[in-house]
């Protein structure tokens, strides 16, 4: 890239990515800004009165004035708001009102159990949608294709909910190969811990697939059908590299996009999939700190989400304005 | 002038319509039948489903399907098969008034924010971008949370949620429809004859962003019960003892062993009404010459 840079002709054209690029994480950040200002205002502003909501009616002046103090909110808003961001911006969220441990260290092991399932979810999920867009694309309007876009509308119209206690009724009730619980908390090892996911995972990973299996797959049949991925056949390269190595990378750029605004779809999904398996993650935690009216706990796991869905779509804006070149100059 | 554009647009209406009617996609047709089937079940339950929804102890707890109760019964000894066709009232209202309160909201606010442009413009937009970074679980729940225990369980707060939720994505909708149409001759022509921002949203933008709202209403109104039946599985829904089957499918999990028909006849039933209203609007697409994009 620097070689390319200096070589001139180029300068012109980095130039003009390197600001796109700016720009995008420069809005990217103000949006994240502005999400933090709403988070903080539905969560703490709205309720009113969190000192009378979570120490009961019955509570003595005092004892709600010892609260409003400790979590200053004695302070004007805007105040509080930017000592919270302060601290937020440093990983400090401040102490769960439930708990009252440090929020950090409330959130911590849930995030990393998240990311784990997520991580798990997702590798089943890469290899699962390109096998069935391949397949489906290879046999375009035939039997197998007809078949896999039944499924996935099948998938579509069933909530995770669903599918999740579907997968419970088969594999952990009627055959006990898997547990109905995934208290991954207490897994013995990695191998325990494997298997207490999988279930978890397996949902998530049907969730994500119905969504982009039949995109994947429109995006295939529209490459298979353009010249050079013919060209590539006539040179009598076998299928399966004319698919994997010609088409493929093409077809998922665009896909990709789509993949990381679903995103949205999908975090709502890890919440109802953590609660249907009673997983001890990110989800899980959320729902019981709205049960409970925890403003702190609400306020971290509501920002630490978008953040993620942020910066996925940022990372993939850079990555089509990368991949592509009529993206470049917008 | 003015009368030979609205000639010309009501000529173009007719056709659409005898296009329409010449030939109903398939898929459309299953949907709809689906539909209406809901919607007799909606409409009549109250007369002939065999016991009131919360009447307890109508049977043993946990019961499996018999002639006498074809779902089986729950926890309490309440009928499910009852409890699943009343709750089907339930489940339409709350889904298609949460849809259509954020499809009017978001059109007429979409509509309007292209049409005016400028900072009122980018003002809406900006709101729209902030409510479309928080994924759309978890901004339901911070709804619920910033709402308060007075209203939480209440129809109001779930049908504002769900609409919340969706207004600023059919806002996004309509606003670009709107940029599409506000150079057109006929916008321009309202705007000579002085007519307020508001009547050319309602008498040129609106005719034209039509099916554009219709599809996009159909495609958020297919995910609603998957959404309502969401927060109800996750106990932020309607209130027990009301029969919404994403609350009857928690209720009723412990009886995944001894009487799955309790779990998974409101399960199936969300699938069946989430099939047709897909059905329906991938159809309606068709007519109307749109494509339905999965998307936010």
């Amino acid at each position: 890239m620097l070689l390319l840079y200096h070589s001139g002709q180029w300068r012109g054209t980095v130039n003009i990515v390197l600001k796109t690029i700016l720009s995008r994480v420069f809005l990217a950040m103000i949006t994240l800004l502005a999400v933090s200002m709403f988070i903080f205002w539905a969560a703490e502003v709205l309720p009113g009165d969190i000192a009378a909501r979570v120490l009961g009616r019955e509570a003595t002046e005092e004892a709600k004035q010892a609260f409003r103090e400790r979590l200053n909110l004695d302070r004007p808003v805007h105040e509080r708001y930017l000592i919270w961001l302060s601290g937020a911006v440093r990983g400090d969220f401040g102490h769960a009102l439930a708990s009252q441990r440090p929020i950090s260290e409330v959130i911590g092991p849930r995030l990393k159990n998240t990311i784990f399932l997520a991580l798990y979810a997702f590798i089943l999920y890469v290899p699962l949608t390109v096998f069935l867009a391949a397949v489906s694309a290879l046999n375009r309007e035939r039997p197998l294709d007809n078949t896999i876009s039944l499924l996935t509308l099948i998938g579509l119209s069933l909530p995770e909910f669903v599918i999740g206690t579907l997968l419970i009724y088969i594999f952990a009730v009627n055959n006990p190969i898997f547990p109905v619980m995934a208290n991954v908390q207490r897994a013995k090892n990695f191998w325990d811990a494997i298997r207490m996911t999988t279930l978890p995972a397996i949902t998530l990973t049907i969730v994500m697939a119905v969504y982009s299996v039949r995109m994947l797959r429109d995006n295939l049949i529209e490459v298979l059908e353009s010249d050079y991925v013919r060209m590539a056949t006539l040179k009598g390269l076998p299928r399966w590299r004319v698919v994997f190595f010609h088409a493929l990378p093409n077809a998922l750029v665009p896909a990709l996009n789509t993949m990381a605004l679903n995103l949205a779809y999908l975090i709502g999904g890890v919440v109802i999939v953590e609660q249907v398996f009673v997983y001890p993650g990110l989800g899980t935690q959320l729902v019981e700190a709205v049960f409970l009216r925890d403003a702190p706990v609400i306020e971290a796991i509501a920002l630490l989400v978008s953040l993620i869905y942020i910066s996925a779509n940022l990372f993939t804006d850079i990555f089509s304005i990368l991949s592509n070149p009529r993206l470049r100059s917008g | 002038m003015s009368s030979r554009v609205s000639s010309i647009k009501i000529a173009e209406r007719t056709a659409r319509i005898e296009v329409s009617l010449r030939r109903l996609p398939p898929t459309m047709v299953i949907g709809g039948v689906i539909l209406i089937v809901f919607l007799v079940i909606a409409l009549t339950a109250q007369i002939w489903a065999p016991y009131p929804a919360a009447k307890t102890g109508t049977g043993r707890p946990f019961e499996n399907p018999t002639s006498k109760h074809l779902f089986g019964t729950d926890q309490l000894g309440r009928d499910v098969f009852s409890r699943v066709m009343l709750g089907t009232r339930i489940v339409l209202t709350l889904s298609l008034s949460s849809t259509l309160l954020a499809t009017i909201l978001g059109g007429l606010l979409g509509l309007s924010s292209g049409l005016i442009g400028g900072w009122f413009d980018q003002l809406i937009m900006r709101l729209v971008d902030i409510m479309i970074s928080i994924p759309f679980l978890v901004l339901a729940l911070l709804i619920i949370a910033a709402a308060g225990p007075e209203l939480s369980g209440g129809y109001l707060l779930i049908i504002l949620a769900v609409a919340i939720v969706y207004t600023p994505r059919i806002t996004r909708m309509a606003r670009s429809v709107a940029i599409d149409l506000k150079t057109r001759d006929f916008v321009t022509v309202a705007r000579a004859r002085g007519e307020s921002t508001l009547s050319i949203v309602w008498h040129e933008l609106l005719p034209g962003a039509t099916s554009v709202l219709l599809v996009e209403f159909g495609v958020r109104a297919g995910y609603a019960p998957i959404f309502i039946g969401s927060l109800g599985f996750l106990g932020f829904g309607v209130r027990p003892p009301t029969p919404e089957w994403g609350l009857m499918i928690s209720e009723n999990r412990s009886a995944i062993v001894s009487a799955p028909a309790a779990l998974f006849s409101p399960g199936l039933a969300l699938a069946l009404l989430v099939v047709g209203l897909n059905l329906f609007t991938d159809g309606l697409a068709r007519v109307l010459g749109r494509t339905v994009r999965p998307g936010t």
